[in-house]
Formats: structure tokens, C-alpha cells, sequence
């Protein structure tokens, strides 16, 4: 019976299934993590390419290259493409993956629900993207989703909150089965403490999901409401309210901002002790951190909207309670910046993104400071300012851990090497890419140029080139990522089970690539 | 039963072999009581304030979450005792087992024991059975299929041995 007993050790010796219908039904949490992954590839592609064409347009002033309502439907594609198409679901692929994996366990612990968490993205997905070729186009009112223009909208609007039900539906599934996975089938001696700090952040991610998505689901389904069976909760020609929808919004939305970006504390906190060779600095206080972060976020969702016009109390509350939220993030990049002091570093592609990250993720961190004092913020509201803010956290935040977990895990994954030159092509011209994008915007922001417009005073034309260039830049450098994925995927050095000389923890003691099953029994953790 | 949830650990006795599986369960009930009825108060919580305000619709929402999220919780819940024991000591086989409310308790005798799996390969919702004078009991629930068709190949030796 020793082959029960250590079943991780002998991995591709037994088949399983194979072609289409290993992916269509598997419940193998690899296999589902790797489907979460290519989706936010593509989606990534696909959303990346309608910013392209957003700065193409903006490349000079007046109308160049498209009609200003398609420009229009490509901001809110864009918006609603790359977070819940491309962030959340990459970070879910890496909750598939390296969740198991770090906790010793053989899956996640409903694995039918979790194939069905992710068969329901393509739909969703595919109908978002359809709906350019619907009459009217796609929906052209902001990711935010405001009424009255979602409300007056065409046929498409009605698809988008589909898809945004169906991919709710996706991330409530997956959350259970990730709080579940987590709390329930750690092995056996892996108290919550000792866990690694991306089970951490996810644990506590999956659980803003759980409390915040009924929120959004309800405010859209008024929405729809609103829009085909005669209700008004939103319609002020029949006593709504358009102004609460943004309340309701925010509820979810906010919290939804710290869903992007906790998990990407985690990687980021798995990356830089293992290139310092240092256990990470103040465990304790990073996982209070994390948690404070996600109850302050429940109070905070009215700095979204000053310009509404709100009690001077509910102003000074909101802009205080969202400055409170630099506490706990400044003690997460204190604890970062202390697990790298003295450290004996090396510089590997991760890394490179990890490091980007700490620095870049900060400069968002105080814009969005800046934009918490409520009078500064009236001023800077629907700006630039706000563009370059959001942008710094969730490109050189959000996507820069992802792309710092891939290179760090996918050795792991492959059980081949990654191209560590090209790596490092993509990281540099990336991160300048990057800062030429969205450096620029803050003075723009600043000097009073306007989001979502696809036109502007002459003044603004330099910046905006400057924009343009840097994201052309960044764009095309992401297929040197599809290249070094692909090569990967096809060859290269082999990759031991340790691949990281400093790295630590329980998915390093299996075999590269991973075996299909792991942890079939449980390793005992002291 | 999912069969990614598991534990199975088999180990050799002096002369005998014995094949005990169980649900991995790490979950105590102060953290599941903590989790589940903090989500029900930031859930309905929120609900209920939106609701008063006259924007119900969130309402159903929430109950229908948590309600996903109670029968998540009670089908772990409900595993936690489950186990399933196979000895081989001698010339006796004794199969015990725990399925929620159910359990059970077989002695059979080796000689008479036969193997039956109805797959040669992984991906088929393997069945592994224990039959001896017409009564035949499944056993693996806990197992993933590759896991199930080796528990099937080393019982088959362990009995002709």
C-alpha cells in the first residue's frame, strides 16, 4: 500500500483523461487553475487591445479614429474586462493552484463546484464581448454602472448585467470552496499561523467576496429591474434615487478594489523572503494587517463620490477612515522593505516584479491618500488624477504580482525553467512602459483634463503623446510574457522541486511540474 | 463522493494489512461558528440596512449566499466522522465504515473475499467493491480513481498472498 501512501511521488505514470474533455470536466484543481489562467491571458489580450485603441484615439486632440460612443463602449468594456475578466480570475487561477499545494491538501474541497465556478466565466466572458455586435453596441456607461445611462441603454446593457450575475455567481462559488479548502483540509500540524501568507490574503479575499457580492448583485438586478419591468428604485422620474445606486455600488465596489489587490500582497509576500533569503519580516502583523485592511474597507466606500454632495460630518468621516487604510498597507511595505534589509538578494525576474511592485503599488498608495482629503478630491474627481491613482494600483499592483507569482510558480507548474533573459526584457520595458502610460496622467489629472472623453484642449496634447508612446511600449512587451509562457509550456531546463534556493513551504517538496494528485496523504507539518 | 477530500493511509501490521481512509478535516467548530456567523451579520447586516432604505433586492441575494455557504459547511460537517477500515489479519477480512449516520461492520472470510472494480482506467467514477457470499460492500469513497484502482490492485495481492 505505500503506493496510496505516497502517491505524490509517483506522478505521471497513471493516465487521465485527455482532450477536450479533461478540461470541459475536470475537477483536478490544476487542471481548473490552469483554465483560470489562460482565460485571464486572453481576456488580458483582449482588454489590453481596447486600451490600445483608447490611446490610439487620445493620441491627439480631436476625433481621429472612432466615433466618441465606441470610444466610449471601450473604456467600460475595458474597465469591466480586466477586473473581472483578468484580475480576479488570474488570482483565482493561483488560488487553484498554489492553495492545495501550500496547504498539503489533495484538492480544493468541493471540486465538481469549482468546475463549475470556472465553466461559467467563458459564458459570461463571451457575452460581455458580444455585445459589440449587438444593435447599439456595447454598454457605454462606465464599469461603474451608474443610472440614468444604464438604465436608458440598449439591448446590450441587459446582457452586461447577466454577465455580471454569472460571473458573481463564479467568484461566490469559488470563494466557499476556497474558505472552505483552506480552513477545513489544512494538514495536519499547519495551524492558521503557520500557513503561508497567500492563504492568508486569499482566506481573507474570499471572504469580502462572500459579504460584498449579494450587494452588487442586488444593485444590478434593480437595475434590471429598473430598466424592463417598471420599478424606480434608481429612475428619479419615478421617485428613485439615481444616487443611492452609488452607495449600494460602492458598498461592493470598494471592498471589490481590495479583492484585486490582497492576493497580491500575498504573492508578493511568498516572492521577496524568498529572494532575500529571509523569513518574511513581522508574519504576525502582516496577517492583522491584512485583516484590518479588509474591515476598513467596509467604511470607507463614500470617498467614491464627494462631488454627490454630503453632510460636512459624513465628509470628514470618510476622509478619515479612508486615511486610516494607509496604516496597515504602510505596515505591510515596512515589513516588505525590512524582509529585504540585509538580505542576501538576487535579482530573478519575480523578484524584479516583486521589488516593481512595492515601489510602484506605493506611489498609488499615496495618490490615493491625496484623493481621500475631500476637498482635494472634489477638485481631482473624474480627472486624470484618478486614472493614474487607480492605474498605479492595479497595473504596477495588481498585474505586476501576477506576473511576479507566474515566473516565481510556473517552473512548479511546467517543470521547466522560464527564459530568464526574456524575462527580464519583459520586466524592464514594462515597468518603463508603465510609468510613461500613467506618470503623465497625474499632471494631466492635475492641469484638469477629464476622463472618459475622446477629445481634448490643445494644452493636454503632450502628455497625452507621451501616454500614448508608453502604452504601445507596455502593450507589445506583453508578448514577450506570451512568449516566455509558451516557451515554458514547451521546453526548456528542467526545473527541480525546489526551484527557488530560498524558497519555502510544502509545494516545493513535490516533484516539478507538480504530479496531476498531491497530498493524496496528508504530510504532518511541525 | 468527492473524492479529493481525503486521507488515506494504509500501513503493514506484523502479518496483517490494514487500509484506513478519512476526510482531511482541519476545521474546528469555534472557526466555523465564527466564520459563518460573522458572513451572516456583514451580509444581512448590509441587506437589511438596504432594505429598510427600500432596496430589498439584496435580500435574496444574501439568503441565497448563505444558504450556499451553511450547505457548504454542513457537508463538511457531516463527513468529519466518516471513515472507512479494511483489515486483513490471518484468514479474516473486517471491513468498518462511517457514512454520516450510517455505519456498519462486516468479517468475511479471505478465502471467499473477491475484488471488483468496474474500470481499468482513472476518470470513470471508478467503483471499488468488496464481495463475499453475494453481499458485496463499496469501499474508497474517500479516494480519487487512481487512488482507488491501486487500493484494488494491492487488496487483490494482499488476499492471494
Amino acid at each position: 500500500m505505500s503506493d496510496v501512501a505516497h502517491a505524490h511521488d509517483d506522478h505521471g505514470h497513471h493516465a487521465h483523461p485527455t482532450g477536450i474533455m479533461r478540461w470541459l470536466t475536470t475537477t483536478n484543481h490544476k487542471d481548473i487553475g490552469t483554465l483560470y489562467l489562460f482565460f485571464a491571458l486572453i481576456m488580458l489580450f483582449a482588454a489590453g487591445s481596447m486600451a490600445l485603441l483608447i490611446r490610439a484615439e487620445l493620441f491627439q486632440p480631436g476625433l481621429q479614429l472612432m466615433h466618441p460612443d465606441f470610444f466610449n463602449q471601450l473604456t467600460t468594456m475595458h474597465g469591466l474586462i480586466m477586473i473581472f475578466g483578468v484580475i480576479m480570475p488570474a488570482f483565482s487561477g493561483f488560488a487553484n493552484w498554489q492553495v492545495p499545494l501550500m496547504l498539503g491538501a489533495p484538492d480544493m474541497a468541493f471540486p465538481r463546484m469549482n468546475n463549475w465556478a470556472f465553466w461559467v466565466l467563458p459564458v459570461a466572458g463571451l457575452m460581455l464581448m458580444s455585445s459589440f455586435l449587438l444593435p447599439g453596441g456595447a454598454v457605454a456607461g462606465g464599469w461603474t454602472m451608474y443610472p440614468p445611462l444604464f438604465i436608458q441603454g440598449g439591448i446590450s446593457y441587459d446582457l452586461t448585467i447577466l454577465a455580471v450575475h454569472i460571473m458573481g455567481l463564479s467568484s461566490i462559488m469559488g470563494s466557499i470552496n476556497i474558505i472552505t479548502t483552506i480552513l477545513n483540509m489544512r494538514a495536519p500540524g499547519l495551524t492558521l499561523m503557520k500557513m503561508p501568507l497567500f492563504c492568508w490574503t486569499w482566506l481573507i479575499t474570499a471572504y469580502l467576496l462572500i459579504a460584498t457580492m449579494p450587494v452588487l448583485a442586488g444593485a444590478v438586478t434593480m437595475l434590471l429591474t429598473d430598466r424592463n419591468f417598471g420599478t424606480h428604485f434608481f429612475n428619479a422620474a419615478g421617485g428613485g434615487d439615481p444616487v443611492m445606486f452609488q452607495h449600494i455600488f460602492w458598498f461592493f465596489a470598494h471592498p471589490e478594489v481590495y479583492i484585486l489587490i490582497l492576493p497580491a500582497f500575498g504573492i508578493v509576500s511568498q516572492v521577496i523572503p524568498t529572494f532575500a533569503r529571509k523569513p518574511l519580516f513581522g508574519y504576525a502583523s502582516m496577517v492583522y494587517a491584512t485583516a484590518s485592511i479588509a474591515i476598513l474597507s467596509f467604511i470607507v466606500w463614500a470617498h467614491h463620490m464627494f462631488t454627490v454632495g454630503m453632510p460636512a460630518a459624513a465628509q470628514l468621516f470618510f476622509m478619515f477612515s479612508t486615511m486610516l487604510i494607509a496604516v496597515p498597507t504602510g505596515v505591510k511595505v515596512f515589513n516588505w522593505v525590512a524582509t529585504m534589509w540585509k538580505g542576501s538578494m538576487t535579482f530573478e525576474t519575480p523578484m524584479l516584479f516583486a521589488i516593481a511592485f512595492v515601489c510602484l503599488f506605493t506611489i498609488g498608495g499615496f495618490s490615493g491618500l491625496v484623493l481621500a482629503i475631500a476637498p482635494v478630491d472634489i477638485q481631482l474627481h473624474d480627472t486624470y488624477y484618478v486614472v493614474a491613482h487607480f492605474h498605479y494600483v492595479l497595473v504596477s499592483g495588481a498585474l505586476f504580482a501576477i506576473f511576479a507569482g507566474i515566473y516565481y510558480w510556473m517552473p512548479k507548474w511546467t517543470g521547466h525553467m522560464y527564459d530568464e533573459t526574456l524575462g527580464k526584457w519583459h520586466f524592464w520595458l514594462s515597468v518603463i512602459g508603465m510609468n510613461i502610460v500613467f506618470f503623465p496622467m497625474h499632471f494631466l489629472g492635475l492641469a484638469g483634463m477629464p476622463r472618459r472623453i475622446p477629445d481634448y484642449a490643445l494644452q493636454f496634447t503632450e502628455f497625452n503623446q507621451i501616454a500614448t508612446y508608453g502604452a504601445f511600449i507596455f502593450g507589445f512587451s506583453q508578448l514577450i510574457f506570451l512568449a516566455v509562457v509558451l516557451k515554458s509550456i514547451k521546453g526548456g531546463a528542467k526545473a527541480p522541486a525546489r526551484v527557488w534556493e530560498g524558497a519555502e513551504g510544502l509545494e516545493w517538496t513535490v516533484p516539478s511540474p507538480a504530479p496531476y494528485h498531491t497530498f493524496e496523504t496528508a504530510p504532518v507539518v511541525k | 463522493m468527492e473524492q479529493l477530500d481525503t486521507d488515506g493511509v494504509a500501513r503493514s501490521l506484523a502479518g496483517g494489512f490494514v487500509f484506513h481512509s478519512r476526510p482531511r478535516c482541519s476545521l474546528t467548530r469555534a472557526q466555523e461558528r465564527l466564520v459563518f456567523w460573522s458572513l451572516v451579520g456583514v451580509c444581512f447586516g448590509a441587506a437589511i440596512g438596504f432594505a429598510v432604505l427600500g432596496y430589498w433586492l439584496v435580500l435574496p441575494f444574501a439568503g441565497l449566499e448563505i444558504g450556499l455557504l451553511a450547505w457548504a459547511l454542513e457537508t463538511m460537517r457531516k463527513r468529519e466522522s466518516d471513515y472507512e477500515t479494511l483489515t486483513i489479519d490471518g484468514d479474516a477480512v473486517v471491513l468498518e465504515w462511517r457514512a454520516g449516520r450510517r455505519h456498519g461492520r462486516r468479517e468475511m472470510n479471505r478465502h471467499w473475499v473477491q475484488i471488483a472494480c468496474d474500470c481499468s482506467a482513472p476518470g470513470k467514477n471508478c467503483r471499488l467493491r468488496v464481495r463475499s457470499h453475494g453481499c458485496e460492500t463499496e469501499v474508497g469513497h474517500h479516494l480519487s480513481d487512481e487512488a482507488r484502482l491501486r487500493l484494488a490492485a494491492t487488496l487483490r495481492s494482499k488476499l492471494q498472498a
